[in-house]
């Protein structure tokens, strides 16, 4: 289970994330959404214990990412934006890292890489140097590591930036795979249809504030009952621009 | 985790062994021409520091004096430096450096992380330290025929002296990341750590040690090292180290200084820890902001292309460059080393007393213009591969903006060929003829460097320009192109040039000042011989900036097949 409450993160007197609360319970695939800038990385990176809030609590599992960083996030998986791999690491190499850092080692962790190799499709890049790798397969392997040590709670920034339609499909069914399994994610996107079909619930944030939350159907109510997701999310948080942008072209 | 702190530094290992195992073109070529470059210096560095030794040893008591100072003025050398590199170094491994991110989101106790970043800083921080100091120690124990012992406490005394200083700039930055943002903070730290590093040049080079050498001053020796002598540096670890190999040396045993050392690094690391405990995760999540400078909009760089005779497309590729370029502090904060190193230069030059040799002292001058030529063609080389090879390259994962707008890939690159000749025209121009003047050599030689400096920098900057085209490295730092492949087939190709261009011009302009302090008239033929090659250097310059510039063309093309 994921629980923030309050959070708050300020740059000077700029509140990039201004009073958040939010709770994903363990089953749940909770959509992130908002607009460029909203504040859903700044939300995250302070979940995943990259960023100290100005304010608030961030709870993991029962544990409280300020006092008990360590037990919080040994059952949190964290999956960035931007993936960050060691470029001179084979595959294989980084998963074992991870799988160290997270206190699996000895004889469990070479089956456990090969589990998370196969279901991720890369088995056959085992021994390659991930700088040979495409984003897409980062990205696939940054998964592998996030899910290695069976977390109960999972943190996405931007799931499909960068995958194919094989790559795409894949990580719905590790995803909602994973959810049936008991594991909470919390996952941003701009992909609102990847949104709408995935969510249990989904939480749209504007400006560092949280506007509108609960199951697609209620949130498409809160908007004045728009059929499609894209045109509540516009309604919610200030389309209004898209007509200017048909006057200007 | 439960692994220990070492486990952290894994990835690393590991990288460094593939890269090892996994050769790349141009692995060879590569370490064989830094591998001799290498062996080179710590030779000359083990030769010196044994030659320095057994004439110290002549002097008996006032050697061993000698000695025993040198080495604390070794370590004390070093302590600046590695103070300095242990702030700019802990900036990165500690806030800056992207797997961070990785290593901060898994539950690793602080306490165990504190330790690998604080091993890997201080390896960091003080290799170039190390591999200076290994053949300088060893010259000095061979030369005084040292017992095993020395070199073992060598290894016990380098390693918590590198320590001490290190923790204090990792305390340092500690304190100013939690004060500015991280980014603007690398930014004043470079400049800082820069500066300190070229007065540390420019200081060395005025107080003349090479009057040492000269017999008349031998009187001024002891007033020399009385003003190097200070109340503080018996406080300070590089006088403890200097005392420790001292009575090494003399087949004893100063306890009293290496307990110091080691306390001191034991105590300096536990309460650098108790600090990181503390604040790091503070000045980690400020490091994430993003830096918050005023952007200098260099508005005179647009005023300046404006006013050039250039096509739109011309224009704004160089304004691009040339902003790109100031506003990368850590790049063009190299310029400074560079800008010591040139006054350097050009002081040697200046205090060059070729009278001491009356008879000679005119030949000697213009032989010395030859050098400087030579010189100035290296310093060009070195300048060139740093800072105009990396232009293709610097554009990194932007390139396809280039790539994918309606310009030929024959004009960006002349316009990269254009950026990087004028400035190092100026820079190399200027430096030639200053020292030509400062040397007073003679009129004719004074006018074939500079027509000759300016052919080479077009051959240079071509070349450069082409090579960093045929074989970029996007997304590299500057730095590491420059070590490329292509940075050392540049390298190799650019001292051929230079050692090629000096025999075309030195022979014809060796000739003509001979017949000239003779008062013999040059035969018809040797006129000839003289005219072609001067012609065949001219030639020579044009055609290498030209074929590497086309060869380049043709790469960039082939990249869009």
């Amino acid at each position: 289970m994921i629980a923030i409450a309050d959070l708050v993160k300020k740059y000077g007197t700029f509140a990039a994330v201004d009073g958040m609360s939010l709770t994903v319970e363990p089953g749940e695939i909770h959509g992130f959404l908002g607009p460029n800038g909203a504040g859903k990385t700044t939300t995250i990176r302070m979940i995943a214990g990259l960023l100290q809030p100005t304010s608030g609590r961030v709870v993991v599992n029962g544990h409280d990412m300020a006092a008990n960083p360590e037990a919080a996030k040994s059952s949190l998986g964290f999956i960035p934006d931007r993936p960050y791999l060691y470029e001179k690491l084979t595959a294989g190499e980084f998963l074992r890292f991870h799988g160290g850092l997270y206190g699996i080692d000895g004889d469990g962790i070479d089956g456990r890489v090969r589990e998370m190799l196969d279901l991720f499709e890369l088995r056959r890049w085992e021994h390659e140097l991930v700088e040979s790798f495409s984003h897409g397969m980062k990205q696939r392997l940054v998964m592998a590591g996030a899910f290695l040590h069976r977390p109960r709670a999972v943190v996405v920034d931007e799931p499909m930036v960068g995958l194919d339609p094989r790559g795409a499909r894949l990580i719905k069914d590790v995803f909602r795979r994973m959810s049936e399994r008991g594991v909470a994610i919390l996952m941003s996107t701009h992909t609102l249809e990847v949104a709408e079909e995935m969510s249990h619930r989904i939480s749209i944030i504007n400006r560092g504030q949280l506007i509108a939350q609960g199951t697609v159907d209620e949130v498409r109510g809160l908007a004045g009952g728009e059929d499609h997701l894209t045109s509540v999310f516009l309604k919610l948080t200030g389309g209004g621009g898209l007509q200017e942008i048909d006057e200007a072209v | 985790m439960n692994a220990p702190f070492t486990f952290l530094l894994a990835p690393h290992l590991w990288s460094m062994r593939n890269r090892a195992r996994r050769r790349e073109r141009g692995d060879l070529l590569r370490a064989s021409f830094f591998g001799v470059i290498g062996l080179g210096v710590c030779g000359a560095l083990f030769l010196g520091a044994f030659w320095l030794t057994r004439q110290l040893a002549a002097f008996e008591e006032f050697g061993d004096y000698l000695l025993r100072l040198g080495l604390s003025w070794l370590f004390l050398t070093f302590l600046g430096f590695l103070a300095f590199s242990g702030v700019v170094s802990s900036l990165s491994t500690f806030f800056l450096s992207e797997d961070l991110r990785l290593l901060l989101a898994a539950p690793i106790p602080q306490g165990r992380l504190f330790l690998a970043r604080f091993a890997r800083t201080v390896g960091q921080a003080s290799w170039m330290v190390t591999m200076f100091m290994t053949p300088v120690l060893v010259g000095v124990g061979a030369a005084r025929c040292a017992p095993a012992t020395f070199y073992a406490s060598a290894v016990l005394t380098v390693v918590p002296f590198a320590t001490i200083p290190v923790a204090m700039g990792a305390g340092a930055t500690l304190l100013l990341v939690n004060v500015l943002p991280a980014r603007r903070a690398r930014d004043v730290l470079m400049l800082v750590s820069l500066l300190f590093a070229a007065t540390l040049v420019l200081i060395l080079r005025f107080i003349q040690p090479e009057r040492l050498l000269r017999v008349e001053s031998l009187p001024d020796i002891a007033d020399f090292f009385a003003n190097l002598q200070s109340p503080v540096t018996p406080l300070l670890p590089s006088f403890w180290a200097g005392e420790s190999l001292f009575a090494e040396l003399q087949g004893g045993r100063d306890l009293l200084h290496g307990a110091a050392l080691w306390t001191t690094a034991l105590a300096c690391t536990v309460l650098l820890s108790a600090a990181d405990r503390r604040w790091h995760f503070a000045g980690y999540s400020r490091s994430q902001e993003a830096a918050k400078a005023r952007v200098n909009q260099l508005k005179a760089i647009d005023l300046v292309a404006r006013a050039l005779p250039l096509s739109t497309v011309q224009r704004q590729l160089l304004v691009k460059d040339a902003k790109v370029f100031l506003r990368n502090v850590s790049q063009w904060l190299q310029l400074l080393p560079l800008l010591a190193l040139v006054l350097l230069y050009l002081y040697n030059f200046r205090t060059l007393d070729l009278e001491r040799i009356p008879y000679m002292s005119g030949f000697l001058k213009n032989v010395y213009a030859l050098v400087n030529l030579a010189m100035a063609g290296f310093v060009l080389a070195t300048v060139a591969v740093r800072f105009v090879f990396p232009a293709v390259s610097s554009e990194g994962a932007a390139f396809w903006i280039v790539r994918t707008s309606p310009i030929s890939l024959r004009d960006f690159l002349w316009s990269k060929f254009w950026t990087g000749l004028v400035p190092l025209l100026v820079f190399i121009e200027g430096l030639t003829v200053t020292a030509n003047e400062l040397m007073g050599v003679d009129p004719f030689l004074k006018v074939v460097a500079a027509v000759a400096i300016a052919f080479m920098t077009v051959a240079l900057v071509g070349l450069a320009v082409g090579l960093g085209a045929r074989y970029p490295r996007f997304g590299a730092d500057p730095t590491e192109a420059a070590g490329s492949y292509g940075g050392v087939a540049f390298m190799v190709l650019a001292v051929l040039y230079v050692t090629v261009m000096i025999v075309l011009l030195g022979w014809p302009s060796s000739m003509w000042l001979f017949s000239r302090f003779r008062g013999i008239r040059l035969s018809s033929v040797r006129e000839v011989f003289l005219i072609a090659s001067f012609v065949s250097a001219a030639a020579l310059s044009v055609a290498t900036s030209w074929f590497a510039m086309r060869s380049g063309v043709q790469a960039l093309e082939r990249m869009n097949r």
